[in-house]
């Protein structure tokens, strides 16, 4: 059985992600690990409360030898241009959260709104990768 | 904290835009966001998005206003005035000359929301936002 552990994001600075992941969305730290033997590379993961199973790794854009400066510059733009990619997240209660990840400095680029699968909002993390928080519809009502 | 690119600012009023486009929302609003003066602002702004931010202003509230008239029964005086526009002569005119038909042709073409497939609105605002733009702010500037 093949089982979707981590899934990995570029961030334009850990400490600043960390915070973030942490302090304002309310996700928990799963790994933070830093390799003297791999050039300090940090392996840095966090996941939401209750899917201990399921993390996103935060990792930094590297140099050379891994990325060269050209490709390093173009993945940086990318991100903060906000297409760099996208995490979907769900929640049983979308106003709530919405309200409460608000007043902990998050910027939402679009409040809670009714659509046909569910009530959806959308904003960015400070690197410019894009989320969604969607209260998903039941099916079945749809 | 590092160096953050400015391109991250330019999408912080991009989410501006996108944020509160029901409102009477300005390019000197977004510039501003972006902590740029209004004339360097629009410059990067094209050059990191490909269109002027007046135009991505406006195809916002008329992909908005195309997605109310396809999933509610609103009048179309009603939506425009949602989409943070104004004058409603204005508005039909540039919905027109966006989407090549009127705002009630354009409803009638389409069937009830219901019938349709539940696609993500991050890939609505994405997909749905029209790419024409013929508006006289735009003249004299490449178009991308």
């Amino acid at each position: 059985m093949i089982k979707l552990a981590n899934a990995q994001l570029w961030v334009h600075d850990q400490d600043e992600a960390l915070d973030f992941y942490t302090k304002k969305l309310g996700m928990e730290v799963r790994a933070d690990v830093t390799l003297p033997e791999m050039g300090n590379f940090r392996w840095l993961t966090v996941g939401p409360a209750g899917q201990p199973d399921i993390a996103i790794t935060l990792m930094a854009i590297p140099g050379p030898p891994v990325m060269d400066p050209e490709t390093a510059e173009q993945v940086r733009g990318l991100m903060a241009k906000g297409f760099a990619g996208t995490i979907f997240l769900t929640t049983d209660d979308v106003y709530a959260d919405y309200e409460q990840l608000k007043s902990r400095g998050v910027e939402f680029s679009e409040q809670p709104e009714e659509r046909p699968y569910g009530i959806d909002s959308g904003f960015h993390d400070p690197s410019g990768n894009s989320f969604r928080l969607t209260q998903v519809r039941e099916l079945s009502t749809v | 904290m590092a160096f953050v690119p400015p391109a991250r600012h330019l999408l912080r009023a991009k989410d501006l835009a996108d944020a509160r486009y029901s409102e009477p929302l300005e390019v000197a609003d977004l510039a501003r966001a972006a902590g740029l003066s209004r004339a360097h602002f629009s410059r990067e702004f094209r050059r990191a998005f490909g269109v002027s931010p007046h135009a991505y202003l406006l195809t916002r509230r008329l992909e908005r206003a195309a997605a109310l008239l396809r999933a509610t029964d609103r009048s179309v005086a009603d939506i425009c005035l949602s989409v943070g526009l104004a004058s409603i002569g204005s508005f039909t005119t540039s919905f027109t000359r966006t989407f090549g038909i009127s705002p009630t042709a354009y409803r009638a073409k389409f069937p009830p929301a219901a019938d349709y497939a539940l696609v993500p609105a991050c890939v609505v605002r994405l997909y749905g936002r029209p790419q024409r733009s013929t508006f006289r702010e735009d003249n004299g500037a490449r178009q991308g």
